[in-house]
């Protein structure tokens, strides 16, 4: 069964929006598919023209350089821009999966091979040649990390068993079991999964997290980093991407998250696009002419867990109640000034499969109105032995703002609604994450991420048994089985049909409290074209600027 | 003064080796893990044991204390002050980078502490009580209360709202750019200089004040010697000895209020390389940049023993 060129063209019209759009970009898409084996990229308008230089404030103090062993912006907000992918979210609409280093794939029928087929003379930065060796070093490194190498999106490939390739140009992933196509090209088409040289991994024996400038394929190379200043890229004359980058060169400044020297450093003209902006900075530039102000969704839920070795919380009772007691529109405006965020349930709120924001809002626990579901929780603390509330609670809470802001309020909530009183204490994340492994708390505040929004990957991670970031340690029988035999369906409308019940789960028997689901502020002078931030999933998939062109310089 | 500079020598050397063997010990018995912030949150939930084995390993945090102390001091030894944990940087690249910037706020902020403290302590020393007096000792208690990092947040906003002030984003050396250069060094300089200089015009009013009541003092005046002359030629050298001896304290506070300073203003020094490596638990960062605060810290307060003999020939060092 092969796969049309771009991915999901339907898909991507519909993201676009209007029709006059898509009589714009339709004929690019028609050469696309008629050129499939030459599919290359460029800017959706026509009056793109390439040089200038892009000043991009991000946070750009990696704790080591190992992108496939990181999780954070710190490695992909500077180090994204020098590598390519096996496939892409195409960066024009931050979605649709399109080729890049495999010009086309092909899925078996019963969906258990994958087949890519790569470009031809595509060259590393160094000079040597990408072959499927490259790609295999690559995804044997991922799907099965070495000892000391830990990969966080290794748990994205569990399925495949054999990656063989059968020439130079061609690579196959065999499963040993179906996984749904949606979920594995999506998982493919990861932003972490950089390509790099096989002579790189087996040159430092497996373990990139101290090379700083190891070659990729991407559309800029490396020129000069200061550490926690600035990392200078340059224009790769030799992409295979014809005409791509348009940019002649990316300065990446140091400058973290929703932090005042951020804002004000594009508020001044610092720099030109600004991503992860607070709140404050982010309103003042919204109202600057010649400048626009986007958000978008991020792959990161805020919670507090619950220690369910502790006697009150291994009674579901228990924690449907402090669920119940918790006001999520009051938790989005407490940190209103502070970072971005917006309402939601167990699953993405802004998924196509879960509950509409209408019907979640007629929930008890995500009303406007908390008084029903404040009733409510007083019964299920009766009715579980505890009408007089809780006392002396541990409340472990990581060192960061939002968390300090959260924990407060959440204490007072509880303290009200439900006598239930906690202590608060305060550590910093290093220690925030020995306490929630040894289990030493009763609640804990902190945020969890996914790679994708595909409920196959947290339903796992967050909620699963054993699941790497259950801090809560729940398990409950019918929900694992109905997250395993998700991650097995390759049906999508039967995918989609488990998912009411799996959120009904949650919210009878909750894993954690969901406090807030992240958004994203970006920024940028109108100069700044070919980016459109506004449809992406997180901050993780589309960050190579290779569309990006100044309108002036 | 030979016997006497190598006591103080060995004495300072001694105070070194405590620093560091604290400084060691205390890093490595405090909660916290440092391969959090090394493979990230979603990274480290995802660790096993026997990927943690390797990789403290790796970082030497598995070897025994005594043998981590040894490469340590031999890190030293080679000047490289050891790597960094996470992007493998040595430790002596980032203090040469960095450490110009720390480096002149310090001694601006000294320089500000004497150039604004002495004259106020001497204006407040030579009419005692009077309203200059009051105004003077009101505005040095206010200094001293006021914490370091409040005022310099204070500061921040004044300059951001009056004269849009922006934090700087790059470090720029003296040599590359003198006036951007000062744009970034002047606020926390004078944050903690004004402080300092609080301290001196005490110590100084203090001081004068005794050494003013004294006959040789009386003997200038009574000799025709202008009132200018009596106080800045006959009782400020005698006064200033114990000045000098606070300076020496000061630096130490000047050093360890340089990090909260420069993270308020958003200086990327020294100060605020050591607050991002206590956040990262960069061990072999923070140990390194703790024991360079102390050898300064020493250092100076030997130098400042030293000029006691220059500034009063009367003391002779045995």
């Amino acid at each position: 069964m092969a796969d049309p060129v771009p991915h999901s063209r339907r898909s991507f019209l519909k993201s676009l929006g209007v029709a006059g759009a898509a009589a714009g970009v339709a004929p690019a898409f028609l050469r696309g598919r008629a050129q499939a084996q030459d599919f290359q990229l460029k800017a959706l308008d026509p009056a793109a023209k390439p040089g200038g230089t892009l000043r991009f404030g991000i946070l750009n103090a990696p704790a080591h350089f190992d992108v496939h062993q990181s999780g954070t912006i710190a490695n992909l907000g500077p180090q994204a821009p020098m590598y390519d992918l096996l496939i892409r979210r195409d960066p024009r609409d931050g979605n649709t999966i399109i080729p890049d280093l495999a010009y086309k794939w092909d899925v078996a029928p019963d969906g258990k091979r994958y087949t890519f087929h790569l470009r031809k003379g595509v060259k590393f930065h160094d000079g040597a040649e990408m072959t499927s060796a490259d790609m295999k070093a690559t995804y044997d490194r991922i799907v099965r990390p070495p000892k000391g190498v830990v990969i966080p999106r290794s748990s994205l490939f569990t399925a495949v068993g054999d990656i063989v390739t059968p020439d130079a140009y061609t690579i196959e992933f065999r499963l040993t079991e179906p996984r749904p196509r949606a979920f594995m090209l999506g998982a493919f088409a990861s932003g972490w999964n950089i390509v790099v040289r096989k002579k790189s991994l087996d040159d430092n024996g497996g373990n990139l997290r101290q090379v700083m400038n190891f070659p990729g394929t991407g559309p800029f190379r490396h020129v000069s980093r200061k550490d926690k200043e600035v990392w200078i890229q340059e224009k790769n004359p030799n992409y295979w991407n014809k005409g791509l980058p348009y940019l002649d060169r990316l300065e990446i400044y140091n400058l973290p998250p929703f932090s005042p020297e951020l804002g004000s450093s594009f508020l001044s003209g610092k720099v030109d696009y600004a991503r992860i902006m607070d709140p404050v900075s982010w309103r003042k530039a919204k109202e600057m002419p010649g400048v626009t102000a986007t958000a978008m969704n991020q792959s990161v839920i805020q919670a507090y867990f619950f220690n369910m070795k502790r006697k009150p919380f291994a009674d579901p009772r228990v924690r449907r109640a402090l669920h119940l007691a918790t006001d999520r529109h009051v938790m989005v405006d407490v940190v209103k000034d502070t970072a971005p965020m917006q309402v939601g349930g167990f699953v993405y709120p802004f998924h196509e499969w879960s509950a509409p924001k209408a019907e979640l809002e007629k929930r008890l626990g995500y009303q406007k109105d908390p008084k029903a579901a404040i009733q409510e929780a007083k019964k299920l603390m009766a009715a579980a032995g505890y009408p007089n509330g809780l006392k002396n609670l541990d409340f472990v809470v990581r060192d960061l703002a939002s968390f300090k802001l959260w924990a407060v309020a959440i204490q007072a909530m509880l303290k009200e609604n439900l006598n239930v009183e906690s202590n608060l204490r305060v550590v910093q994340t290093s220690q925030w994450f020995e306490e929630a492994g040894s289990g030493n708390f009763d609640l804990a505040i902190s945020a969890i991420v996914s790679s994708l929004m595909d409920p196959s990957d947290y339903f796992t991670a967050w909620y699963g048994k054993g699941g790497p970031q259950n801090y809560s340690g729940w398990t409950n029988e019918e929900f694992h089985t109905l997250a395993h035999n998700l991650e097995r369906e390759v049906d999508e409308s039967k995918r989609k049909a488990m998912i009411p019940r799996a959120e009904e789960i949650l919210e009878n028997d909750p894993p954690l409290v969901p406090v807030a689901w992240e958004q994203i502020y970006d920024a940028f002078y109108n100069r700044v074209r070919g980016q459109n931030a506004t449809k992406f999933f997180g901050i993780y998939d589309v960050t190579r600027w290779d569309t990006v062109w100044m309108a002036q310089s | 003064m030979q016997k006497y500079l190598l006591r103080r020598g060995l004495f300072a050397l001694g105070t070194v080796i405590g620093v560091s063997l604290i400084v060691f010990v205390v890093l490595r018995i405090l909660p916290g893990d440092p391969l959090v912030a090394l493979l990230g949150v979603e990274g480290h939930s995802k660790m096993t044991p026997a990927d943690r084995a390797i990789i403290m390993k790796d970082l030497g945090l598995s070897d025994s204390l005594p043998v981590q102390y040894v490469r340590w001091l031999r890190d030293i030894a080679t000047g490289q002050l050891g790597k960094s944990f996470f992007r493998g940087d040595t430790v002596r690249d980032l203090i040469l980078h960095r450490g110009p910037l720390s480096a002149e706020i310090a001694i601006l902020a000294l320089i500000i502490s004497w150039v604004v403290g002495l004259p106020v302590g001497i204006l407040s020393a030579i009419r005692p009580n009077g309203t200059a007096d009051a105004i003077t000792r009101f505005f040095s208690i206010l200094f001293i209360a006021v914490p370091n990092f409040w005022l310099s947040m204070l500061l921040v906003l004044a300059l951001l709202f009056w004269f849009g002030y922006k934090s700087p984003i790059m470090v720029v050396q003296l040599w590359e750019n003198p006036a951007q250069n000062l744009q970034i060094i002047i606020g926390p300089a004078i944050v903690l200089g004004l402080a300092q200089g609080a301290y001196i015009a005490r110590m100084s009013r203090s001081c004068l004040l005794e050494v003013i009541r004294e006959d040789y003092v009386r003997t200038a005046r009574a000799k025709g010697a202008v009132e200018r002359a009596v106080v800045l030629r006959h009782a400020l050298p005698n006064a200033l000895l114990p000045v000098v001896t606070i300076s020496g304290v000061l630096l130490g506070f000047v050093l360890g209020g340089s990090v909260a300073v420069e993270q308020a203003f958003g200086v990327p020094g020294l100060g605020r390389a050591l607050v991002t490596a206590i956040i990262e638990r960069d061990i072999i960062v923070v140990q390194n940049l703790v024991l360079l605060y102390a050898l300064i810290f020493v250092g100076v307060n030997v130098l400042v023993d030293l000029s006691y003999a220059w500034l009063d020939p009367r003391i002779r060092y045995q």
